[in-house]
């Protein structure tokens, strides 16, 4: 742990902390959810605050009279829509910019993880899982490597001749050369802001679910979903298949080869639908 | 009107979504399809007629969705390629004069077998090429990396763009 904390502080450029998510993200439990509440913690950020209310006068919910206030945005198009919104907008923040290090371009690894999230959301639904939480730990799951992509930037050739050569997967390849790798530094960093242990540990387990334990059903989902963004070609960056094909995340979730092509299907379709809500705030 | 030579200046792509085919015998087009993971691209292009076609496939067999493979035969290996054929004779290609060109079909690092689709696609490919006494002109398939590729239809040159490279690749020379 503290090996992660100490890469952490090093590291100069740190991401923007989502700090609504962690806050809004044990509501999304609550039978009854307090308004206010959900006001008091967006307002302060104006272009959530913006957002919400934006989406509120599309096309998809307008119908009556314009709504130009938060509270009344929140009532009319329900807490579950809203962090949603909120979602898309703090992630795009996070996760919008290129990495050079990994070799992805700016958009990629939002597109990347929203494709992951829509792919982990439709398994969750399927398995009767708390969707929304399943989709907040598939888009935030490679949080760490904005923080790894630095360090990679300088030894790109090392990298390449670990994956290639060596048959390392990207992971094995970080903890080689860095000592750390993304998944845990990534699940470190969500401790750090507060979000919930089953997110922090989906997110640090991300490569060997069943490690995850007791959320490897989880990790299982981000896992699955991650794959399935690969194989759609939403998987970026230099070596972007450097990683292991595990069957715990298949034995886990009790998923056959075909279950996972028609999960690829899904996904094609739903992703087209998300992108317009996601999409769009994810080019800058 | 833009003469030739200008319409060669500015190069016009059609974009070949994931589980989509074009065919086309517009010579001042290039057929582009990017990001194959495990997804394979199948080009194919009749010198004569100068008539070329791009498909990019996502699954290997149809059945396990035939409602879906009905409505987008692209989707699938053994109804998209198929239906990439049908759709250049209709242009006037012919089957034994096309350059077929292969790329994709990346693959992790996996001895479940529960994750080979980029593997299995490609066999799936071989397999219905095979059958019509077919063989493929160029290829690149597997590894870990992505590739987007281009088929100019003016000359039938096969261009990858693959991840982790500078340099485009030729994969088949016009």
């Amino acid at each position: 742990m503290q090996e992660l904390d100490d890469y952490i502080n090093r590291v100069k450029h740190l991401p923007p902390a989502p700090l609504v998510l962690p806050q809004l993200l044990p509501l999304l439990n609550q039978p009854d959810i307090d308004c206010s509440k959900v006001v008091e913690v967006i307002t302060y950020d104006q272009s959530l605050t913006a957002a919400v209310i934006q989406t509120c006068n599309s096309a998809f919910f307008a119908g009556r009279s314009p709504v130009d206030d938060l509270q009344e945005a929140i009532q009319r198009i329900g807490f579950r829509e809203v962090y949603q919104v909120v979602l898309a907008v703090s992630g795009a923040r996070v996760l919008g910019p290129a990495q050079k290090g990994y070799g992805i371009a700016e958009g990629e690894l939002w597109q990347h993880s929203v494709c992951t999230a829509v792919a982990a959301q439709l398994m969750a639904e399927d398995k009767g899982e708390d969707t929304s939480v399943v989709f907040t730990a598939a888009l935030m799951h490679d949080v760490g490597k904005l923080v790894l992509a630095g360090a990679l930037e300088g030894i790109y050739t090392k990298v390449m001749e670990e994956t290639e050569q060596n048959q390392y997967s990207l992971l094995e390849t970080e903890k080689k050369l860095l000592g750390v790798q993304h998944a845990e530094i990534g699940g470190r960093l969500l401790a750090r802001w507060k979000f919930p242990a089953n997110l922090v540990s989906a997110v640090w387990f991300h490569h060997q679910p069943s490690a995850a334990k007791p959320f490897e059903k989880l990790a299982s989902f981000v896992y699955l979903g991650n794959m399935i963004a690969h194989f759609l070609g939403f998987g970026f960056g230099h070596q972007a298949f450097a990683l292991r094909g595990r069957s715990d995340a298949m034995e886990i979730l009790e998923f056959t080869s075909d279950d996972l092509a028609r999960y690829m299907i899904k996904t094609l379709e739903k992703f087209a639908e998300v992108q317009k809500l996601f999409g769009g705030m994810g080019e800058k | 009107m833009a003469s030739p030579s200008l319409a060669g200046l500015f190069e016009q792509k059609v974009v070949v979504g994931i589980a989509d085919l074009a065919v086309s015998n517009n010579q001042t087009l290039t057929l582009a399809t990017y990001s194959l993971g495990s997804c394979i691209g199948v080009s194919i292009y009749d010198p004569v007629a100068k008539v070329g076609g791009l498909l990019h496939v996502m699954l290997p067999e149809s059945k396990i969705d035939i409602d879906k493979a009905q409505r987008q035969p692209a989707m699938f290996m053994d109804t998209g390629v198929p239906a990439l054929f049908r759709a250049a004779y209709q242009l006037k290609a012919e089957k034994y004069r096309v350059q077929i060109c292969v790329a994709g079909g990346a693959q992790v690092m996996d001895s479940s077998g529960f994750f080979s689709i980029g593997k299995r696609n490609y066999e799936g490919l071989k397999v219905l090429l095979n059958e019509h006494g077919l063989k493929v002109q160029a290829e690149q398939v597997g590894g870990m990396v992505s590739r987007s590729m281009y088929l100019n239809l003016a000359t039938g040159e096969v261009k990858l763009k693959v991840s982790g490279q500078t340099e485009d690749f030729i994969l088949c020379k016009s």
